[in-house]
């Protein structure tokens, strides 16, 4: 089928097999193999993209959803050079250990600090609570993420809505 | 050991609290997986498993295989040109593709090679097995049955060895009081979030690459080389970054290695091998369950006068780490005491389950567990604080280890007792169910519905490969003449931050900034063997190679900023990226200019550098002797509340203090003590593989109970540094200890808070309510 939507703020114009996984058309076709696959059933969260702003499981997600959709990924979350807040504060706090969930964390907190700028921990565990990591033991997730939010809070001229508008 | 003083003094980068080294490449998602790589021509190859835990390999038939689109071929044991065996210790008992027959559920028939995974998949799922099945052997008892069926040619039991210290007769004998159990524990899953994957490519120079997810890239050129009939010269092993580990990637790492290079060789294009989460579950190794008979003598004051125990571990199919795991549970399970007369047996055993190997903790976690219920048991039989009969048996510099080994430096177990103790504050609240509210506690008004209590644990593990064969770590410092430096060593980061620390080792030896150091990814072709990436290691072992390697070239530079300053090269101290007089650090030059300068005089720039442990020695029927070149002590405090009507545990206070030496990055050491601790929380509550008829039966993610963020521990690191002459500025690994601390202390902790002592993990919800339901 012909599919037409947005990946990391770019126009995507394909042809691809519209029952395929959006995480094999994300992976295989465009390259973008920041996305992971950790179980293939929507149960550890490490495929986590953001379709519209939400976390969706790309592995449970078929290629047809993405029609018309904004997705971004975690090759889009930083502005060149200048990486977002939260892949700061994840290694500022020590939240990256062998990295392999980060991209569908950073993913799961973005979209909580977009809903909810300054969340308290128990939003902050419900928004996480399906992305597992093996290695960190959470609490500097945790922080990190709380950490991103501070910093959003602080604020250097722009607001956060505007600042994002403008990537 | 010897006694030397280990130097400490002001360091400028080692002890920082800094980012990891590779932590972009991770955050942005540039950083490439195994099963990230792509090449022209790949194909994808998948394993056809048995599915029966035991029987008679009678035919593999690939013709439906072939007959669908999409499948390339399928290979067959036939095919495998070397021996078709890997293992850790020979001789090597498990096959890449079984011939002849099966030993377990999960055990590769054949390998179907199709154009993409998907098409992969189907045509191993079309290959047609005749297996005639045998009754499995599915327990340590069945195994030992002398009528049992052998399931490998020597019998069942896979590794027997005790350890003898003293006379434990006369030590009971003097005993005031003696407290025995049994204690079990269960498989545990490593569940590292990355799958296994390699990708195996053949080069046009008869050589082939093999890109893997991987712990210990020589290890698997070894075999891969042998599988494939080659010398290891035409294998190159490149690590991709590696998605956790913590023991899980060796056996099956060679495995699908092998497997992957075969197939590629046959075919001429690159093939790869990228394992679904179910694969991984029962297609790797496990933790080995256990069972532990232990008996212990004291006086009754508490000193300790005899320990034994008798330690069965269920190994599984094959007998990959069983061996060491054998040993290094048998060396710990004194704990860090001073036991004048111990006596272990252990033994390992094979049954038609999944293959058990290395799990950070390696059999520490399951005897600490079990030595330390014991200690609580002792505890109470005496009326004495458990704390306090801990410290009055904890090892002291210049006292034996249970092996007799005497370390006069860095034995920190006290004062990890201690630190703990100043930290730990009053008990938690509530009613205890034997007595009314501790003294000063807040009245519960939670009508009973809750039970607090408090839980210890000590444990000591061993730093190196001790008693499992030589440690010799090669570590290259190259620097370029722009003043950066590439630093090259055959261990690998799976994660814990390997590369970090030995980043940090070479700037404080260099005077130089940790982001102008690089540390390479581990390519066999281009770094050396450095052993097993495994027994908390890297630091100790890794850390003093690149820092001799690292010393050297700085002797280069100091050389060379002699002439240019007009001094000896003493006089010269390497620092904020300049070469500087000692006795006037404003004459100064910086070290670009120096390293262009020593580069066209002649100086080396690049050096290699070894750090090699001594041996163990030790006798091998009583396991006498100096086994380890260092150890991390531990001491691990776990406040719990158990809901009485659900059994739910929330953990609201966990200290974790370790004598780690010396800190390298606060940050990293943080990191491996909050996240050993889960998975040693998780081995005690949480987690379980269940088996029914040799088959896994929770082989997901849905009911494996992997912990979330909702399960995190409030861990808190303490620090204590014993600094050893063993490790680089005195540093002891940290990665494994912090299993068997949380572990221990969590099944102590609700033993005290119910006033029910739990002997097997892990110890769930439902245990927990069930047995206060029947109390009532």
């Amino acid at each position: 089928m012909q599919l037409e939507f947005t990946c990391n703020g770019r126009p995507v114009r394909m042809q691809a097999d519209g029952s395929m996984r959006a995480l094999d058309l994300l992976r295989d076709l465009l390259g973008l193999t920041g996305t992971k696959e950790g179980c293939g059933r929507g149960e550890c969260g490490a495929c986590t993209i953001l379709v519209d702003g939400s976390p969706v499981n790309a592995c449970l997600l078929y290629a047809a959803k993405l029609q018309g959709r904004a997705v971004l990924t975690v090759e889009g979350l930083a502005k060149g050079e200048v990486l977002h807040p939260l892949q700061e504060a994840f290694l500022e706090e020590g939240a990256v250990q062998c990295g392999y969930c980060t991209p569908g964390l950073l993913l799961s907190s973005k979209a909580l600090l977009d809903r909810v700028p300054h969340p308290t921990d128990p939003e902050i565990e419900q928004a996480l609570s399906g992305n597992l990591c093996r290695c960190t033991g959470y609490a500097k997730i945790l922080k990190a993420v709380q950490r991103a939010a501070d910093r959003a809070g602080r604020g250097d001229g722009t607001s956060r809505r505007g600042r994002e508008a403008g990537r | 050991m010897s006694a030397q003083p280990v130097n400490t003094g002001e360091l400028a980068v080692v002890g920082a609290r800094v980012r990891k080294v590779d932590g972009r490449e991770l955050v942005t998602g540039q950083a490439r997986f195994a099963a990230d790589l792509r090449f022209p021509g790949l194909l994808y190859a998948s394993a056809r498993r048995a599915g029966v835990p035991a029987g008679k390999l009678v035919e593999v038939d690939p013709s439906p295989a072939l007959r669908l689109p999409g499948v390339v071929a399928v290979l067959l044991a036939r095919d495998i040109p070397g021996p078709n065996l890997i293992g850790i210790l020979p001789p090597f008992d498990q096959p890449l593709l079984a011939a002849g027959e099966v030993r377990y559920e999960g055990e590769s028939l054949a390998l179907a090679v199709g154009v993409s995974r998907e098409e992969a998949r189907r045509g191993a799922a079309a290959v047609r097995a005749r297996i005639e099945p045998w009754e499995p052997i599915l327990t340590v008892e069945q195994a030992l049955d002398p009528a049992a069926r052998r399931i490998h040619p020597g019998g069942n039991v896979t590794y027997s060895k005790k350890l003898v210290k003293g006379d434990v007769a006369q030590g009971f004998a003097g005993a005031q009081v003696v407290v025995e159990n049994t204690y079990q524990t269960s498989f545990q899953e490593h569940a590292y979030l990355e799958p296994e994957a390699v990708v195996a490519v053949p080069g046009g120079d008869g050589r082939i690459t093999v890109y893997a997810s991987c712990q210990s890239p020589f290890h698997l050129r070894g075999h891969i080389a042998a599988n494939l009939g080659l010398p290891a010269s035409r294998v190159r092993v490149v690590q991709a970054y590696t998605g956790g580990s913590f023991g899980g990637k060796d056996d099956v790492a060679t495995e699908i290695g092998a497997l992957a290079a075969i197939a590629a060789v046959r075919l001429g294009v690159p093939v790869m091998i990228a394992h679904e989460r179910e694969e991984s579950i029962i297609g790797s190794n496990l933790r080995h369950a256990a069972r532990i008979r232990y008996r212990t003598g004291a006086l009754r004051d508490g000193t300790l006068v005899a320990g034994e125990a008798e330690i069965l571990l269920d190994g599984g199919a094959y007998a990959s780490e069983s061996p060491f795991v054998t040993m290094k549970a048998m060396i710990h399970a004194a704990g860090p005491y001073r036991v004048p007369n111990v006596r272990v047996e252990s033994t390992t055993v094979y049954t038609n389950k999944t293959y058990c190997g290395a799990f950070r903790g390696f059999g520490v976690p399951q005897v600490t567990f079990a030595s330390e219920s014991q200690m609580d048991e002792l505890a109470a039989a005496l009326g004495l604080d458990p704390l306090e009969l801990r410290r009055r048996n904890a090892l002291r510099p210049g006292e034996g280890t249970a092996t007799g080994q005497v370390f006069t430096q860095s034995v920190g177990i006290g004062r990890t007792i201690e630190r703990v103790a100043e930290k730990a504050g009053p008990r938690p609240m509530g009613p205890k169910p034997a007595e009314g509210p501790p003294a000063g506690a807040q009245p519960a008004t939670d009508g009973g519905r809750y039970l607090y209590g408090r839980g210890v644990a000590c444990l000591l593990q061993g730093i190196s490969n001790g008693a499992e064969g030589i440690d010799v770590v090669g570590a290259s410092v190259q620097m370029a003449q722009d003043g950066s430096a590439l630093v090259g060593v055959g261990l690998t980061d799976m994660g814990q931050g390997s590369r970090t620390v030995f980043a940090q080792v070479a700037a404080e030896a260099l005077g130089v900034d940790i982001t102008r150091i690089t540390v390479r990814q581990v390519d066999t072709d281009a770094v050396h063997d450095s052993g097993p990436t495994v027994a908390s290691r890297s630091t100790t072992v890794g850390g003093t190679a690149v820092l001799k390697a690292a010393r050297e070239v700085a002797g280069s530079l100091r050389s060379m900023a002699g002439l240019m300053l007009k001094c000896p090269p003493e006089a010269v101290r390497l620092a904020e990226g300049f070469a500087m007089l000692e006795a006037d650090p404003q004459a100064r030059i910086p070290l670009a200019e120096v390293a262009t300068a020593a580069y066209w005089s002649g100086f080396p720039l690049m050096h290699l550098a070894f750090s090699r442990a001594p041996d163990a020695r030790f006798d091998h029927e009583t396991h006498q002797g100096d086994i380890y070149i260092a150890y991390n002590f531990g001491t691990h405090l776990m406040d719990v509340r158990v809901d009485r009507w659900t059994g739910k545990v929330k953990v609201l206070r966990h200290l974790a203090a370790h004598d780690v030496g010396r800190v390298v990055n606060p940050l990293g050491l943080e990191g491996q003590v909050e996240g050993g601790s889960l998975i040693g929380f998780a081995l005690a509550h949480l987690e379980r593989i269940d088996t029914e008829g040799g088959h896994i039966r929770n082989a997901n993610f849905a009911d494996y109970a992997v912990p979330s963020i909702l399960d995190r521990l409030p861990t808190e690191t303490l620090v204590v540094e014993e600094p050893s002459p063993a490790g680089p500025f005195g540093a002891k690994g940290v990665g494994e200890p912090p299993v068997a601390g949380a572990a221990a202390a969590f099944a102590n902790a609700v033993a005290d808070a119910t006033g029910l002592r739990f002997t097997r993990l892990p110890i769930t919800r439902a245990d927990i309510a069930a047995a206060l339901a029947k109390e009532v």
